[in-house]
């Protein structure tokens, strides 16, 4: 049993499935979706991200794509919410968070499809 | 590069993790310490305004308390935060700083660098290993020159030295270690301008190692290098090292010339020298006896040399058995027990040749008390000391470095060149002054430009078209200024090969055939001039006949109807 292969699999799967209870629940309703999930969410995907690095494989290359790709898109949100939290309509501007939640939520899938198959191939 | 590039990543894991958890922590447990507002309601901050809060906590920069002033709950997870954020960032910080420090993964990147710089060089150039003494006499001639040159050399102080001295041209530079084939191919042995490497080192192992990479890597390409023994000359020469030039052999020919044939070393000087200088003074050695001090590779060469002109030698060595001496008087040379004990009241010459620049000088100073008519020559080991031995004014000073420069350059300026100095060892001494009087009649007494030309489509399409419709062209006509017919420009054709054959000195009579490769020596502007007339088919009709063709459709019309 390999400590950093324990490591690596749960932060990436933490990663993904704290996006998505962030992201279910209806796109409007801002009751539905709590800011500290996002957050950690965020925190999450960004040390999932730094794990990531250094790997030469064509699948790490991948991997550390899709976790840049997932953290672009959470922080775009944080960065949404944090600046027009008191200008925008609350309803209107969780549909905007809560849309590009979604799409951080595909890569984190993605990336956990990789590590998966990764596994699967090198079964011992 | 690549490898490195991630070996860094790797490294910086856990810095930037520490500091993701650290923030982390610290932001969460701000946002959940309560706060009290100017109305004395409990207030909670923000996710965004506790990371606000702890970035410029954590970067040291604090600008204060933020909208209201915190309550003693805040304060105290602040504190909490300064000293668990600080740490980490500066520890991170420096990690970073210090890995983006690492020493090979710069010098990956300037070499790199000096790759790309390289790949995209669109004049010819060469490439010399190491910058040396002779290597660095040879890069400063060549700027002057106006060639370019890329230099690999191990020592980084060498290389901060040529960065200090103002050059012509940018001279591209790799701290890198030349035997290394990889390093030889940053350096542009591929590069389809690449004209030549050379290799100039005091070590015959280094040469040795270069010279072999690089003719197994490109077989065409050429490549000098110096080699002081024998034995690695010849493994040189089994890979097809096209020169390999070994000083203390050529100063020793070259003193026999001296000797002998004082016009074809004086042209010899004069053609492969540095731009500016003027002819060489001449001195020639007289006949008689020579006593010779140090037995050494130069030692040997001298008195091989002497003894061919018939010339006899007396061999003054501290240890014969090292230098396998047979005859010889035991001593240093610098004692004037020892000299006159080899006889040097009746010697006409002297020739102090240890590798040691101060026994040298004592040496010739020791003998010139004792017969102040002898001869003096002196070998000067270290370019440093230039100052003691010009002050000293022997007749001739010999520097391995600058015969070893000269030589190179004889070879690289112009191929023909080497050709021509060839030839002309085989005249005789009465041909080469005939030959220096008219060259400085031209040309004046600075050294001339050297350059050939080939009459073919490329180099000299007017003339070429020429030939090819029938017209007679002769020498003389390439040499008529275009200026003026009635001139001729500053220049005289040493060389004419064609289909192989060598014509020393040419004739301006002589016809002059397509394919021909001539080798001129003229002044700059010559140089620069001939082209014009060489390409331009109206030039070159003036030349010609003596006619101006009118350049455009309507006045050649006009021309004609007029006439």
């Amino acid at each position: 049993m390999n400590m950093e292969k324990v490591v690596f699999g749960f932060f990436i799967v933490l990663a993904m499935t704290l996006n998505f209870g962030f992201f279910i629940g209806d796109i409007d309703n801002a009751s539905h979706h709590h800011v500290y999930e996002l957050y950690a969410a965020i925190i999450v995907s960004l040390i999932a991200t730094v794990l990531k690095f250094g790997d030469r494989t064509q699948v790490g290359a991948i991997l550390l794509s899709t976790s840049l790709a997932a953290d672009l898109q959470l922080i775009t949100a944080a960065i949404l919410w944090a600046a027009f939290q008191n200008s925008m309509e609350s309803s209107n501007l969780m549909v905007y968070i809560v849309s590009l939640s979604g799409g951080a939520l595909m890569a984190n899938f993605v990336s956990v499809v990789l590590l998966i198959s990764e596994t699967i191939s090198q079964r011992r | 590069m690549n490898s490195i590039l991630f070996m860094i990543l790797r490294r910086l894991r856990r810095p930037i993790i520490l500091i993701i958890v650290s923030f982390a922590i610290a932001t969460i447990g701000l946002t959940l310490v309560p706060g009290v507002d100017d109305q004395g309601n409990v207030w909670h901050m923000s996710i965004f305004e506790a990371f606000y809060v702890i970035s410029y906590t954590a970067t040291t920069i604090g600008f204060g308390e933020v909208p209201f002033p915190y309550s003693q709950a805040q304060r105290l997870w602040m504190t909490f935060s300064i000293y668990f954020t600080v740490l980490p960032w500066f520890y991170a910080v420096g990690k970073i700083i210090s890995l983006l420090q690492d020493v090979s993964l710069r010098q990956t990147v300037s070499a790199e660098r000096l790759a790309r710089q390289v790949r995209s060089l669109q004049e010819p150039f060469f490439i010399l290993c190491s910058y040396g003494q002779s290597a660095s006499l040879l890069v400063h001639i060549l700027d002057e020159k106006g060639m370019r040159v890329v230099v690999i050399e191990q020592n980084q102080e060498r290389l901060n030295e040529l960065e200090l001295t103002d050059t012509r041209n940018i001279i591209l530079s790799l701290c890198a270690d030349a035997k290394i084939p990889e390093n030889l191919i940053r350096a542009g042995i591929y590069n389809p301008f690449c004209s030549g490497v050379v290799t100039l080192t005091d070590n015959d192992e280094v040469n040795l190692a270069v010279a072999v990479s690089v003719k197994l890597m490109n077989p065409s390409l050429r490549v000098l290098a110096r080699a002081e023994r024998k034995d690695i000359a010849a493994n040189m020469a089994s890979f097809g090292t096209d020169h390999i030039i070994n000083p203390y052999t050529l100063f020793g020919e070259q003193l026999a010339m001296r000797v002998h044939a004082l016009g074809t070393y004086i042209l010899h000087q004069w053609l492969t020298g540095v731009p500016g200088d003027t002819l060489p003074p001449p001195e020639n050695p007289p006949r008689g006896n020579w006593l010779v001090c140090g037995y050494g590779r130069f030692g040997k060469s001298v008195v091989e040399n002497l003894e061919r002109e018939q010339l006899t030698t007396t061999i003054i060595e501290a240890m014969p058995d090292l230098t396998e001496c047979e005859k010889c008087v035991i001593g240093s040379g610098t004692e004037a027990s020892t000299l006159l004990e080899a006889g040097i009241e009746e010697a006409c010459g002297i020739v102090a040749g240890t590798d040691n620049d101060i026994n040298n000088l004592s040496i010739v100073m020791t003998a010139k008390e004792l017969n102040p008519n002898l001869f003096l020559i002196v070998r000067k080991n270290n370019r440093n000391n230039g100052a003691l031995f010009k002050k000293f004014g022997a007749n001739i000073t010999m520097q391995p470095t600058d015969i070893i420069a000269h030589e190179c350059l004889a070879h690289m300026l112009t191929p023909l060149l080497a050709e021509f100095l060839n030839l002309v060892r085989s005249q005789n001494n009465q041909w080469a002054n005939s030959l220096i009087s008219q060259l400085v009649d031209v040309v004046g007494e600075t050294v001339p430009e050297t350059f050939a030309l080939t009459i073919n489509a490329t180099n000299a399409i007017a003339v070429s078209e020429y030939i090819k419709n029938g017209m007679q062209i002769k020498l003389q006509n390439l040499m008529q200024d275009p200026a003026n017919r009635e001139k001729n420009l500053k220049l005289v054709p040493l060389l004419l090969i064609r289909d192989g054959v060598s014509h020393l000195v040419p004739d301006q009579e002589m016809v002059v055939l397509n394919d021909d490769c001539i080798l001129f020596c003229g002044t700059y502007d010559a140089k620069t001039a001939l082209p014009a007339s060489m390409n331009n088919t109206k030039t070159f009709n003036y030349i010609m006949n003596g006619l101006e063709i009118p350049d455009s459709l309507v006045w050649r019309w006009i021309k004609r109807i007029t006439s």
